[in-house]
C-alpha cells in the first residue's frame, strides 16, 4: 500500500536542512568577523550620503492599479487552459468560459463605474462634492 | 379533558392578566382572582364528587386522564392522569394560589400585571406537575414552574433579591438537569429492553434495571426532589428564597415547590425504584431526622422572623423524607397529612410575617416584642399558628406527626426517637416566636393597624382548614389511600421477590388499618 | 452537463447571478433599497427552487458535489439565516453613510460558499467553498471601517483564517498522498475500517485544526470573542449561523461518510475538543461584560454541545445534531438581531450596562431577548430546550456519560451567564444611567418582521416539535443512507 512507503528518508532529509542551516549560521556567528563604527548601518560605505527614507508614498491608486492587473493578469490563465483543453470540454466548457468572461465585463464596468479606473481624481467629481457639502452645512 | 383545564384556564388567566394592566390597575388582581377561583372551585367540586368514591377497592387509582400524541417520534404524549394523591395536592395548589393572589392586593404595587402573569403560570406548572404522567411532560412542568418564580423572586422580592433568585434557580435547575439525565438513562434502558421508546409512567414501571444501574438512576431522581424538598446538604437555597421572595413568593414556595419534591418521591422515585428505595431507607431515614433536627436548630438562632419560619420549613419536610421511605401505610398517609399541614401553617405564618413587614417595615425580630395589645387579631392568628407548627393535637400537624412517627417506629426506633426530639424543638422555636413579637416588653409604642377584613378572611379560611384537618383528617387520608395503597402493594409484591417475610408485613399493614379505624 | 445537474444547481446559480447583477445595479446607480431588495428576493427565490430540486435528489455531479436531501436542509437553513441577516443589515446600515451596497454582493457570496461546502463531497469544492466564504468574510467584517474595534476584527480574521486555511490545504494533501483520493466517496471505500497510516493521521489533524478554526472550538477559538464584538452585529450574526452552519455540515458529512467511528484517536481527539469547548466556554462566558462577548463565548461551549451529539455516533446523531443547530441557529440570531436592533449609529449597544433596565423601557423586546437566552440556556417551551434534550437523548443512548455529564455540568455554568443578562434586564431603572440613543429608537418594520418570525419560530419549535423532527429526519436520514449504502 502506498502508505507504508518508508518515512524515514524524508525524515533525514528535513533534519539535515534544518541541521546545515543551523552549522551554517552559527559558525559563521563565531567565525565572520564583527565591527560596529559609525557607518556600519549605512546603505554603502562609501560614495553618496542616504537623504530621506526609501519608504516613498506612492498614490493609492498606484496599488489599485496593480492589482487589478494581477487580478486581470490571472483570468489570462483561466481563459489559455480554457483554450488548451478547447477540444476536450466542449460546449459545456464554452458555456463556462462564457460566462467568466461575461463576469469578468461586468467587473471591469463596475471598476469603471466606481471610478476606481480613474488615476487621478476627477476635477468635476471634486467640484461635484464640494458642492455638495457646501449645500449640506447650509 | 377537565385536567387540560385546569391547566389552561391559569394559563390565559395568566396571559389576560398581564394584557390587561394597561386597562385598568386593578384589572390583573380580579383576573388573577377569577382564575385561581375557578380552579379552586372545579378542584373542589371534583374532590366533594370522589369523596364517597376514592375509597372503593376494585375501582381504578386513577380519576380521570387525557392521553394526546405530543412528539410521537421520541414517544412523548401529552400525558395527564389524576389520583386521589394529585387531587389533594391540586385542591391545595388552587387554594394557596387563591389566597396568594388575595394577600398581594395591597404588596405588590408596581408591574402589577407581571406579576399575576407569574404568578398564575407558577401555579400552572405546579398544577401540570402533579398531574404530568409522562416523564418528559413531568421535567417540561417542572422547569416551567421554575423561570416565572425566578421572576417573582428577582423582581418584587426585598433587598438581596437578585443573589437569592440566582441561588434558587441554578440550585433546581442543576438538579432537575440530573433528572432530566436520569429519566433519559430510563427511558433508554426500558427501550432497549422491550423496543418501545416511551416516557409514558405505566410503561416504564416495570422495568427491568440491574441493581447498580437503578442506583445511579434514582440518585439523579433523589437529588432532584429533595433539592426541593429540602433535605439537609442541599437545603441552602431555601432560607435565601423564602426570605427574599413577596408573601406571595414565599407562600407558593413553602406551601407547593416544596410538596413537588416529595410528590416526586411517592409518584416516582418509590414506584419505579422499588429495590434500591428499599435499600436507601437507613440513609433516607438519617437524612430526614438530620433536617429535622437541623432545621429547627437553626430556626432557633434566626432573628429574621421569615428566615425563622423558612427554617421551620427545612425542619418539617424531614418528617416527610423520614415518611416517605418508611413505607408503611400509616407513614405514608402521615406524609401527605403533613405536606398538606404544612402547606397551610407554613403559608399562614408566611402571610402573618409579610402583614407584619408591610406594616413595620423590618422583620428582625428584635424590632418587635409586645405587639398583642395593638393587635390582637394578629397575635392571635400567629399564636395559633405556631400551636399547629409545634403540633399541638386538634391542629392537622398533629395527626400528621403522629402518624409518621408511629410508622417510623416499625422500621426504626432510633431514628424515630430522635425525630421525637424535633418536636420539642419545634415547640421551643414556635414558642420563641409568640414570646418574641406578641408579647414581652413592648418596646415601642405600636400604631400600626390590626388584620382588615380581607386579610381576616385569608387567615379565617386557613385556620378553618387547618383544623378541619386536624379533626376530621379521615377526609384527606380517604382520597389519598388507594395511591398509597398501590405504593404499598408494590412494595409487597417486590418483597416477595426479594424473599423477605411478607407475611409479617401484611400482619403489620392489616393491624395498621384497625389502628386508624 | 445535462438539464438535471443545472436543475439542482439552481440555488447556487440563482444566487451567484444575483452577486452580478447587485454589481451591475452599483454600477448604473447605488441605490441601498433596491440592491438589498434584490438579496431578499435571490435568497426567498434560492430558498423556493430548494422544494422542487427534491424532485431530483439524490443526484450527484461527480466528482466534485452531491446534491441530497441533507444539503437541501442545510442550505435551506443557510437561505432562511442569510435572508434574516440581509433584512437586519438594511435596518443597520441604513445609518451610515458610505458605500453600502457592497456589503450584499458580499453577503450573497459568502452564502454561496456556505452552500458551496454544504454539497461538496471532494477536497477541491470543499476548500472552494471555505476560501468564497471566507475571503467574503473578511470584508464584511471589516465593513464599518470607522470603528477601530472593527478593523481589529477584520484584521484578526484575516490572519487567523488565512492561516487555518493553509492548515486545511496541508491537512488535504497529506490525506491525499496518503490515500491517493480527494473524493470523501473514494476515500471511505479505501479506508473501509482500515488503520489510518501516520500521513494520514497527521493530514486528519491539520484538517481539524483547520475546521475547528471555522467552528471556533477549544483551542482554536481565540479569534471569537473579538471578531463577534468587533464585527457588526448582522454580520456577527452571519458569522453564527451561516459560516458555522455550512461548516459543520461539510464536518459532519466528511466524518458520517468516512465513518470516523472506527477511528479511537479521532473520536478521542474530538471527546477533547468538545469537552475543552464546553468547559472553557462557558467558564470565560462568566468574566465577560459585553452582551456579543458573552454570546460569543457561549458559542464556543454550544459548538461542544453539538460536538457531543456527533460524537455520540448512533443513528440519532445526525438528526440531533441538525436539530440543535436549527434550534440554535434560529435562538442566536434572535439575539443578534436585538443587539443589532438597539444599536446606534455610534456605537452598538452591547454593554450589559445597556441592557439595565431594558425591560420597563422595551416590554416586547425584552421578552423576547430573554425567550432567546433561555432558549440558550436549555429552558423548556423553547427551541433550546428541544435541541438540547435530543442531544442529551443521544448521548445517553451511545452511554457516553463523560460526555453528557459534562454537558449537563457546564450548562449550570452556562446559566448563570444567560440569568445575568435576564437579570440586568429586569433590574429596576436607575436614574443616573447613561442614555443610550439606541435603546429608544424605535424598530423598523423589517426589524419586528425577522423578530417576529424568530419569535414564534422558537416557541414553535419548541411547544410542537414533531413536524421539525419528521422533517429533519426525513431530509437528514439521507445521509446516513446514502453512505452505509456504499460501504456495505
Amino acid at each position: 500500500m502506498s502508505n507504508e512507503i518508508q518515512l524515514w528518508p524524508f525524515a533525514v532529509y528535513t533534519l539535515s536542512v534544518f541541521l546545515i542551516v543551523a552549522i551554517m549560521v552559527i559558525l559563521s556567528h563565531f567565525l565572520g568577523q564583527r565591527h560596529k563604527e559609525k557607518e556600519t548601518g549605512e546603505a554603502y560605505e562609501s560614495g553618496i550620503m542616504t537623504t530621506g527614507t526609501a519608504r516613498l508614498r506612492i498614490s493609492p491608486q498606484f496599488y489599485v492599479i496593480a492589482m487589478f492587473f494581477l487580478i486581470f493578469d490571472l483570468e489570462a490563465v483561466f481563459i489559455i487552459t480554457w483554450a488548451i483543453a478547447f477540444k476536450e470540454v466542449g460546449w459545456v466548457g464554452y458555456l463556462g468560459i462564457l460566462v467568466f468572461i461575461g463576469i469578468l465585463l461586468v467587473v471591469l464596468l463596475y471598476e469603471w463605474r466606481i471610478g476606481a479606473l480613474d488615476y487621478a481624481v476627477s476635477g468635476k467629481k471634486i467640484v461635484k462634492k464640494f458642492k455638495q457639502l457646501n449645500k449640506e452645512v447650509i | 379533558m377537565i385536567l387540560i383545564w385546569l391547566i389552561a384556564i391559569l394559563m390565559i388567566g395568566g396571559i389576560l392578566a398581564w394584557i390587561s394592566q394597561s386597562w385598568h390597575k386593578n384589572a390583573p388582581r380580579w383576573i388573577a382572582l377569577i382564575a385561581a377561583g375557578v380552579d379552586f372551585v372545579l378542584v373542589a367540586v371534583i374532590w366533594l364528587q370522589n369523596l364517597s368514591k376514592v375509597d372503593l377497592t376494585g375501582q381504578s387509582q386513577w380519576l380521570f386522564e387525557v392521553n394526546y400524541q405530543w412528539i410521537p417520534q421520541w414517544g412523548i404524549s401529552f400525558f395527564l392522569a389524576m389520583d386521589g394523591l394529585s387531587l389533594l395536592m391540586a385542591l391545595l395548589t388552587t387554594f394557596l394560589g387563591l389566597l396568594s393572589v388575595v394577600v398581594s392586593w395591597t404588596e405588590i404595587k408596581e408591574r402589577v400585571g407581571f406579576f399575576h402573569f407569574n404568578l398564575l403560570w407558577i401555579l400552572a406548572g405546579i398544577m401540570g406537575v402533579f398531574t404530568a404522567l409522562d416523564l418528559f411532560l413531568f421535567y417540561f412542568f417542572w422547569e416551567v414552574m421554575l423561570v416565572p418564580m425566578y421572576f417573582l423572586i428577582g423582581i418584587w422580592g426585598h433587598e438581596n433579591r437578585i443573589y437569592a433568585a440566582y441561588k434558587f434557580f441554578i440550585f433546581t435547575q442543576a438538579s432537575g438537569l440530573l433528572m432530566l439525565l436520569s429519566i433519559l438513562g430510563l427511558y433508554v434502558i426500558h427501550g432497549q429492553n422491550t423496543g418501545n421508546y416511551t416516557f409514558n409512567y405505566f410503561h416504564l414501571l416495570g422495568t427491568d434495571i440491574s441493581l447498580f444501574t437503578a442506583a445511579w438512576l434514582m440518585l439523579g431522581f433523589l437529588i432532584a426532589f429533595i433539592v426541593k424538598l429540602p433535605a439537609v446538604p442541599f437545603h441552602n437555597w431555601l432560607p435565601d428564597a423564602h426570605t427574599e421572595a413577596p408573601t406571595a413568593g414565599s407562600v407558593i414556595l413553602a406551601g407547593l415547590l416544596l410538596k413537588t419534591g416529595a410528590y416526586g418521591l411517592l409518584r416516582f422515585v418509590i414506584p419505579l425504584f422499588p429495590d434500591i428505595s428499599e435499600l436507601f431507607t437507613p440513609a433516607a431515614m438519617m437524612l430526614g431526622v438530620l433536617g429535622i433536627l437541623y432545621g429547627a436548630k437553626l430556626a432557633y438562632a434566626q432573628i429574621d422572623l421569615k428566615r425563622l419560619v423558612a427554617y421551620t420549613s427545612v425542619s418539617h419536610m424531614g418528617f416527610v423524607i423520614l415518611a416517605v421511605f418508611s413505607l408503611n401505610e400509616l407513614a405514608l398517609q402521615g406524609a401527605v397529612m403533613q405536606m398538606i399541614c404544612h402547606g397551610i401553617s407554613t403559608g399562614a405564618l408566611f402571610i402573618l410575617v409579610g402583614a407584619m413587614h408591610e406594616r413595620i417595615h423590618t422583620r428582625n425580630i428584635e424590632d418587635m416584642g409586645g405587639m398583642w395589645e395593638t393587635v390582637p387579631r394578629m397575635g392571635g392568628v400567629g399564636m395559633l399558628f405556631a400551636m399547629a407548627s409545634l403540633g399541638l393535637p386538634g391542629l392537622g400537624n398533629f395527626v400528621a406527626e403522629f402518624l409518621i412517627l408511629v410508622g417510623a417506629y416499625q422500621v426504626s426506633i432510633f431514628w424515630t426517637v430522635l425525630a421525637t426530639v424535633g418536636l420539642i424543638a419545634a415547640t421551643v422555636y414556635s414558642l420563641r416566636i409568640v414570646q418574641r413579637v406578641f408579647h414581652g416588653e413592648k418596646i415601642k409604642d405600636w400604631k400600626i393597624p390590626d388584620f382588615n377584613v380581607r386579610e381576616m378572611v385569608v387567615m379565617g379560611s386557613m385556620i378553618a382548614v387547618i383544623v378541619w384537618l386536624g379533626l376530621f383528617p379521615q377526609s384527606v387520608l380517604n382520597t389519598a389511600k388507594h395511591t398509597l395503597n398501590s405504593l404499598q402493594q408494590r412494595k409487597v409484591i417486590e418483597q416477595t421477590a426479594w424473599q423477605t417475610d411478607s407475611q409479617t408485613l401484611n400482619q403489620n399493614t392489616s393491624e395498621n388499618k384497625t389502628i386508624i379505624k | 452537463m445535462t438539464a438535471t445537474d443545472f436543475f439542482s444547481l439552481m440555488p447556487l446559480i440563482i444566487i451567484a447571478t444575483a452577486a452580478v447583477i447587485v454589481m451591475i445595479l452599483i454600477a448604473v446607480k447605488r441605490n441601498h433599497s433596491v440592491v438589498a431588495g434584490v438579496s431578499l428576493a435571490a435568497f426567498a427565490l434560492a430558498f423556493l427552487s430548494l422544494f422542487r430540486i427534491t424532485a431530483v435528489t439524490p443526484h450527484t455531479l461527480p466528482p466534485l458535489l452531491i446534491i441530497d436531501n441533507y444539503a437541501l436542509f442545510y442550505m435551506g437553513l443557510i437561505f432562511a439565516a442569510s435572508f434574516a441577516v440581509t433584512l437586519l443589515s438594511y435596518n443597520y446600515l441604513k445609518s451610515y453613510n458610505f458605500n453600502l451596497e457592497e456589503y450584499y454582493i458580499l453577503l450573497l457570496l459568502a452564502a454561496l460558499g456556505a452552500s458551496t461546502l454544504a454539497i461538496s463531497q471532494h477536497f477541491v469544492s470543499i476548500f472552494l467553498g471555505l476560501e468564497i466564504l471566507s475571503v467574503s468574510l473578511y470584508a464584511l467584517i471589516a465593513y464599518v471601517r470607522t470603528w477601530e474595534r472593527n478593523l481589529e476584527a477584520g484584521l484578526k480574521y484575516l490572519i487567523l483564517a488565512a492561516q487555518s486555511s493553509a492548515f486545511l490545504l496541508f491537512g488535504m494533501a497529506l490525506v491525499y498522498a496518503s490515500l491517493g483520493s480527494m473524493n470523501i466517496n473514494d476515500m471511505a471505500q479505501l479506508l473501509s475500517g482500515a488503520n489510518l497510516g501516520p500521513l494520514a493521521l497527521i493530514g486528519f489533524a491539520l484538517m481539524i485544526v483547520g475546521i475547528g478554526f471555522k467552528l471556533a472550538v477549544v483551542p482554536f477559538h481565540l479569534w471569537t470573542p473579538d471578531v463577534y464584538h468587533g464585527a457588526p452585529a448582522p454580520v456577527t450574526a452571519f458569522i453564527a449561523t451561516v459560516s458555522k452552519g455550512g461548516v459543520f455540515a461539510l464536518l459532519l458529512r466528511f466524518f458520517v461518510a468516512i465513518d470516523i467511528y472506527n477511528y479511537e484517536s479521532l473520536v478521542i481527539a474530538f471527546s477533547v475538543i468538545a469537552i475543552a469547548s464546553m468547559i472553557f466556554g462557558n467558564v470565560l462566558a462568566l468574566l465577560q461584560n459585553n452582551v456579543k462577548r458573552i454570546l460569543a463565548y457561549s458559542s464556543i461551549a454550544h459548538l461542544g454541545y453539538l460536538l457531543v451529539a456527533f460524537l455520540s455516533g448512533n443513528n440519532l446523531s445526525v438528526d440531533a445534531a441538525t436539530l440543535y443547530l436549527t434550534a440554535y441557529a434560529i435562538t442566536i440570531m434572535g439575539a443578534f438581531s436585538i443587539v443589532s436592533l438597539l444599536s446606534g449609529k455610534e456605537q452598538e449597544s452591547d454593554k450589559l450596562e445597556d441592557y439595565r433596565g431594558l425591560f420597563w423601557r422595551r416590554p416586547v423586546l425584552s421578552a423576547v431577548f430573554t425567550a432567546m437566552m433561555f432558549s440558550l440556556a436549555g429552558i423548556p417551551l423553547t427551541a433550546g430546550f428541544i435541541g438540547k434534550y435530543f442531544i442529551l437523548s443521544a448521548g445517553v443512548h451511545s452511554a457516553k456519560w463523560l460526555l453528557v455529564i459534562v454537558l449537563v455540568l457546564t450548562s449550570v455554568i452556562g446559566l448563570f451567564y444567560y440569568l445575568r443578562i435576564v437579570v440586568a434586564m429586569y433590574s429596576a431603572p436607575t436614574d443616573d444611567m447613561p442614555s443610550q440613543p439606541g435603546i429608544s429608537r424605535s424598530v423598523s418594520f423589517s426589524g419586528v418582521l425577522v423578530l417576529a418570525g424568530l419569535t414564534i419560530l422558537l416557541v414553535w419549535f419548541g411547544v410542537f416539535p414533531q413536524g421539525f423532527i419528521s422533517l429533519i429526519q426525513n431530509m437528514v436520514s439521507s445521509l446516513q443512507d446514502v453512505y452505509l449504502s456504499m460501504i456495505v
